[in-house]
């Protein structure tokens, strides 16, 4: 006879118990390492650490800074040898900015506090010893002068006058040249085609020309009164080099910096990544384009989202007769948020592109079809498809979140409604809507979260490495739906997959992963924060 | 209440103080209105989407239309013919070399070319309409060319005209002078010209062949020289056809019992590369007809009987145990149902038109369909030549009339067995499952089987599954039953946002970050794997044998903080020991340096025959973990928390451990809620594609190895998808796989939510 479970000592199955916990203890160190891995890796991108010389024991020395360390592939268990990788810069000499080195082979490693580090418009980052510099009056600094480090970021910070003012003509007012120009070439093949008067245009044509020239010449005039001040350097092997002021970035001193300029430069160059344009292809620079092409997507999304997801929701709801088929669209609804993403992309792909996009430049780009070499307007990827895809994608989050917020509103609230005359849709508007907001809300957020860090479907319907126009700007009609867009995660995918030097695009990629996953976690929490309230605010109110 | 009483209007109110106002009642109307269209109308947008899937996909599996359209009428019999790109001005050859063009429009004669009056009588003519080459056999023995080129001029306003222009070159003696040459071949091949004649001499049935190699000079003049003949097959005294390939690389010779000889070009030489006989076991041997099809690697044979085979060049095991290129039959199709009268080949695609019993069929020689049938003209038919688009085909019949049909086939290569049937393609060893969609050639053979990304896709969901399904479902258990509340006002949060990670990101960390540290750690990862499970067991056994008082301090809901110092100690003794294990269990003999190593994956390599790539399919499992963990856990946690507390204190009342209390009465009452979530959980990983892209070599390779990637129907979508040619079908193919995905989650999903209301539905009754 068993004995009573309160005399023994151990209840049965203890150890199934605490065997249970170790799923969760698995998906918690999960979540936590993957965090913990990209906060570290994406924010160190930002931190310059010292630079060490290091003697190599065939006598030749290698200027870097460490990237990584990893056990030689081949080595034996009983004899575990390491290498590490270096970042040495200067790709233009060295061929590659990363190498490795075995650790054996390292026979000294030595600070050199007057080492600087250099980051530059071309060829990746350079570590290099100062020499001299010579200024833009043609005063020279020796290295070891004191006003050496000042005149050379004094001579950065003029550079980077320079430089804005060109890429405000280059990009700014050429920019917008361009394209009328374009747009009045197409007139005038059209003009030409129907043999009307082409005259008004050429005119047009000839004086947008002119300004052309001007702003060019401008532009020229900008480039040669950049600074012609010239810094003279020494790389690891002792080699000279002369680097131009106007080719360089930034400078910096890794191995003489106080933690608070070190914190300074963390920031400056937090600061780029936020809000410039890359450079090198995408590996080095700022995000600017890839943020804001993202944010004006998902916004565009959500708008197109919340009002279709909304009333279809409100129909379900209120509208719809209870019943078989009911539960079935409803059933339907639900299920479409586990349909992979990449169905909804070949989706946009075929319907919203070819189909839509295409009848929609027969029937209103017509002529820019013909008298542009066939170039698409609508007809191939573009912001708008993005968004309606990624709408369509996260319409059962809505309208599920949407259901569920409408259903939670007591019964009460509705009835005396009701019962005090107001019409049904006065119920809707002034009684459910409002109770509702933070539900709908919830799922606008999570279907942002969604859209935001989703990549799939966005490959086949518009996202591109690296658009030369932001969807958004000062040209009419300011939002530009049909043109092609950069985003955060295709970035990711691009920049980690399709980069030809990855070791290069490595610190760049983690940077970005970091930034999308606090910009999904974000939202994510926001929406779980407004959910939580919401359910301690309808707890107990049902009747 | 006096005073209220007083103040009340002695009038009753007016009747419009009730009337409810009309801007209400308006408003209330088209809101309702508009809701019901705005909310329909989603509605339908969401089967709309389903249903324009499906009408992208239907057109590759209707066959083809063809139509004939009105004969030319020649204005003398002819032999065989030639047409122009369009089609306008065909030319037809008599039997003494004239040359006849006609508009196809009105059958008007518009030009005639004969032979120079010197020239010999002529005794055969062959067409190649490709090249507008015609080749005449000549009576004493020789071979003429005669080129027929076309100009095509084009008028302003957009009509064009087309001149025929014949030029004739000088003959060549290639066959026995004298003697007049029956049948004659001319075919350009990399190095030159190959000139075959066809003489009977002494009764035997000769074979010559020459050839002529072009020299461009330094005046840029070409210079033509030609070889000395030679004679091919001369040990086969009964010719009943010979097919020569269009790039002139070996000549196939059929006898009138039906061996067919394959002669080879070797070096200089062309000499027997292998003999063999189509139609082994069936009683009539003889081939009635027979023709290469395009790209030169495939020949259909057809007996008197109607039986037809694919015989193809593709690797052969020899008895010596080489590997070489030799013919061998690749597919049985359908039997004709009569004589085969001919084999004509189309241009473009693996397509080709039999003429038996007074039918024909277009058929596809991968796949084996039979695209279209219809009547052949009754007459006979002499020659069928198909242009270069796949867009028509025209016969010559044998009462001397031209007739053409237009073809509208757009998927030829497109069948149920194309995409899901295990095919024979040329030069494959074997019938097998294969993607691979385009190639540099256009004399390719696409292959569209889905089949090998079906069987990725569920050996990464297989795999994925593997991981994920014990730790959400172990995580469920123990968070919704054993941990203290204010611990999972943490987790479930944590949980969520896990689920909201982007794909692309796990993706990135999975290709870029595990794969070289799984790589480079194989071993020591799997051992601390191994160990995670018996020491949890293990902890909870220890724990349990501790006096009750220590236990009762600690309280139940916190046995997971006390397991992670333990399982830490155990995961780092299982790192450490790992290469102890790789040097006494997985030592083998490095094939390359010969001496023993130590590794794991080395040892895999040699004991299972299979590949070890570093991104595969344990990488890809393990990642796609982080994306399905979460939606198990929540909705298995949903299900289990749900369970009735009556249910949970009713068997705690009676006596059963906490453990009993839930193997017992809470998980089965979950049941189908937990089933439901693994549905989900199944559908969540079937259309996961950014990790797969991303973490595995995308090869559609058909192997349950652990250690190898997959291409699943996803990825395949993502990485073929913007390359494919609209209405193409490789884009049709790419969106019956779509179509695919989306029926195969939409079904599970509605499986899972079915079973979950079923779940709801027991709980009222509880």
């Amino acid at each position: 006879m068993a004995s009573h479970p309160s005399d023994s000592a151990t209840p049965r199955g203890e150890p199934w118990v605490w065997f249970t916990s170790l799923g969760l203890i698995v998906g918690l160190t999960m979540v936590a390492g993957l965090l913990a891995l990209v906060i570290v890796n994406g924010l160190s991108v930002f931190w310059a650490p010292a630079v060490p010389t290091l003697t190599l024991s065939d006598g030749s020395t290698v200027i870097g800074q460490l990237a990584q360390r990893r056990i030689r592939p081949g080595s034996p268990a009983a004899d575990l040898r390491f290498e590490r990788q270096y970042q040495v810069g200067l790709r233009e000499l060295n061929g590659n900015s990363y190498s490795w080195l075995d650790e054996q082979k390292i026979t000294a490693e030595t600070i050199n506090p007057t080492l600087l580090g250099l980051e530059r418009m071309e060829n990746g980052p350079a570590f290099v010893v100062p020499v001299t510099l010579v200024d833009d009056q043609g005063k020279s600094f020796l290295a070891a002068d004191p006003a050496f480090l000042p005149a050379l970021q004094a001579g950065l910070v003029a550079v980077q006058v320079v430089r804005e003012k060109l890429h405000d003509i280059n990009r700014g007012q050429i920019g917008a040249v361009n394209a009328e120009m374009e747009s009045l070439r197409i007139a005038l093949r059209r003009a030409e085609d129907r043999r009307e008067a082409t005259e008004e245009i050429k005119a047009r044509l000839a004086k947008l020309d002119n300004q052309f020239t001007d702003l060019k010449l401008a532009a020229e005039k900008v480039t040669a009164s950049s600074s012609a001040a010239l810094l003279t350097v020494r790389d690891a092997a002792g080699r000279e080099l002369k680097l131009p002021l106007a080719s360089l970035v930034r400078a910096w001193q890794p191995n003489q910096m106080s933690f608070g300029d070190r914190l300074g430069l963390f920031f400056s160059r937090l600061r780029e990544f936020l809000f410039a344009e890359p450079r090198e292809a995408n590996t080095e620079g700022g995000l600017m384009p890839a943020i804001f092409g993202t944010l004006v997507m998902t916004v565009f999304m959500s708008l197109l989202v919340t009002p279709f997801g909304v009333i279809a929701a409100i129909y379900l709801r209120e509208y719809a007769q209870d019943g078989a088929v009911l539960r079935m669209v409803r059933i339907s609804v639900n299920n479409l948020a586990g349909v992979p993403s990449i169905v909804f992309g070949v989706f946009g792909l075929g319907f919203f592109v070819y189909v839509l996009g295409g009848s929609l430049d027969r029937l209103f780009f017509a002529d820019q079809l013909k008298y542009n070499n066939n170039t698409p307007v609508f007809g191939t990827g573009g912001l708008l498809w993005c968004s309606l895809t990624l709408a369509l994608m996260t319409l059962p989050v809505v309208i599920v979140a949407t259901e569920e917020a409408l259903s939670a509103v007591p019964r009460g609230m509705r009835e005396a409604s009701l019962a005090a005359g107001a019409s049904k849709w006065q119920t809707i508007r002034d009684i459910l809507l409002p109770a509702s907001a933070p539900g709908i809300l919830t799922g606008v957020i999570l279907a942002m979260a969604r859209g935001a860090g989703e990549v799939a479907p966005l490959m086949l319907v518009g996202v591109v490495k690296l658009a030369p126009t932001l969807p958004f700007d000062g040209l009419a009609p300011f939002l530009h739906l049909d043109r092609k867009f950069m985003h955060l995660g295709f970035h990711i995918y691009d920049l980690g997959f399709q980069s030809p030097d990855s070791d290069a695009a490595r610190p760049m990629v983690f940077a970005t992963t970091l930034l999308l996953i606090v910009l999904v976690v974000c939202l994510n929490l926001g929406a779980i924060t407004i959910r939580n309230r919401l359910r301690a605010r309808f707890k107990g109110a049902s009747f | 209440m006096d005073i209220t009483d007083k103040k009340r209007p002695t009038d009753a109110p007016s009747e419009a103080r009730f009337q409810v106002s009309r801007l209400t009642l308006w408003t209330d109307l088209w809101m309702g209105r508009l809701i019901r269209v705005g909310g329909i109308g989603v509605v339908l947008a969401v089967i709309g989407m389903m249903a324009f899937l499906v009408l992208q996909v239907l057109p590759l599996f209707s066959g083809a239309q063809v139509t004939p359209s009105a004969p030319v009428k020649l204005t003398a019999p002819a032999v065989a013919f030639g047409e122009d790109e369009y089609g306008e001005l065909p030319y037809t050859i008599d039997a003494q070399g004239v040359i006849r063009f006609q508009r196809s429009r009105d059958s008007s004669l518009v030009q005639t070319w004969r032979p120079a009056a010197d020239t010999p009588a002529v005794h055969s003519v062959r067409s190649y309409p490709r090249e507008g080459l015609v080749v005449l056999g000549l009576a004493d023995g020789s071979v003429q060319q005669v080129q027929v080129t076309y100009k095509t001029t084009f008028a302003t306003q957009g009509q064009r005209s087309v001149e025929p222009l014949v030029t004739m070159a000088p003959p060549v003696q290639v066959g026995k002078v004298g003697v007049p040459c029956l049948e004659a071949w001319s075919v350009q091949s990399s190095s030159g010209r190959l000139l075959l004649c066809r003489q009977k001499v002494a009764g035997r049935d000769a074979l010559i062949a020459m050839r002529l190699t072009e020299r461009k000079g330094l005046g840029g003049k070409a210079k033509v020289t030609a070889g000395a003949p030679f004679a091919i097959a001369a040990d086969v005294p009964d010719l009943e056809r010979v097919l020569v390939p269009s790039t002139a690389d070996s000549v196939v010779v059929i006898r009138k019992d039906g061996e067919v000889r394959v002669y080879a070009e070797q070096g200089e030489s062309i000499d027997l590369l292998q003999s063999f006989r189509p139609f082994t076991g069936v009683s009539d041997q003889r081939v009635s007809a027979a023709g290469f099809i395009f790209g030169n690697v495939s020949i259909v044979f057809a007996n008197p009987t109607g039986v037809e085979e694919v015989w193809s060049l593709y690797p052969q095991k020899q008895p010596d145990g080489r590997s070489l290129r030799r013919w061998g039959k690749i597919h049985d199709t359908e039997p004709l149902g009569g004589a085969g009268e001919g084999i004509y080949p189309a241009v473009g695609n693996k397509c080709y038109l039999t003429v038996a019993n007074g039918k024909m069929e277009i058929r596809n020689m991968t796949t084996g369909s039979v695209r279209w049938a219809g009547p052949a003209p009754t007459a006979g038919v002499q020659q069928v030549v198909f242009d270069r688009n796949y867009e028509r085909f025209t016969a010559l019949t044998k009462d001397g009339a031209l007739q053409r049909w237009a073809i509208v086939d757009h998927h030829p290569e497109a069948s149920f067995s194309a995409f899901f049937g295990k095919i024979w393609y040329e030069g494959a060893e074997g019938p097998d499952y294969t993607w691979q969609s385009s190639s540099g050639s256009d004399e390719f053979e696409a292959k569209y089987s889905l089949v090998p990304l079906f069987y990725g896709t569920v050996k990464g969901t297989v795999f994925a599954l593997l991981f994920a399904l014990p730790i959400a479902l172990l995580a469920a258990i123990y968070v919704s039953q054993f941990l203290r509340p204010e611990w999972r006002q943490v987790v479930k949060p944590t949980m969520e946002i896990m689920a909201s990670l982007p794909s692309v990101v796990l993706g990135f960390l999975a290709g870029l970050w595990l794969a070289p540290l799984v790589d480079t750690n194989l071993l020591k990862l799997l051992c601390v794997i191994l160990v995670l499970a018996p020491t949890a067991l293990l902890a909870g056994f220890m724990w349990s044998l501790l006096p009750q008082p220590v236990r009762r301090r600690v309280g139940p809901g916190w046995e997971f903080i006390w397991l992670m110092p333990f399982l830490c100690l155990v995961g780092w003794a299982a790192w450490q020991a790992a290469p102890w294990v790789e040097t006494t269990f997985f030592t083998v003999k490095d094939l390359a340096s010969g001496q023993n190593v130590a590794d794991f994956r080395e040892w895999w390599r040699q004991t299972s025959g299979w590949t070890y790539d570093s991104r595969n399919s344990l990488v890809v499992g393990f990642v796609m973990g982080f994306a399905v963990i979460p939606i198990v856990f929540t909705i298995a946690e949903d299900a289990l928390s749900n369970v009735p507390t009556s249910l949970i204190s009713g068997s705690l009342a009676c006596g059963a451990s906490r453990w009993q209390t839930v193997w017992r009465v809470v998980v089965p009452t979950a049941i189908s809620g937990i089933v439901s979530a693994v549905m989900i959980g199944f559908g969540r990983a079937v259309g996961e594609t950014m990790i797969v892209v991303m973490a595995t070599g995308n090869t559609p390779v058909m192997e349950s190895n652990p250690f190898s990637g997959m291409r699943t129907l996803s990825a395949n979508i993502a990485v073929e998808l913007p390359e494919a040619a609209i209405g193409h079908t490789h884009y049709r193919a790419l969106f019956l796989g779509a179509c695919g995905l989306f029926l195969l989650t939409f079904i599970i999903n509605t499986l899972a939510e079915i079973l979950r209301q079923r779940l709801r539905e027991r709980y009222k009754v509880v």
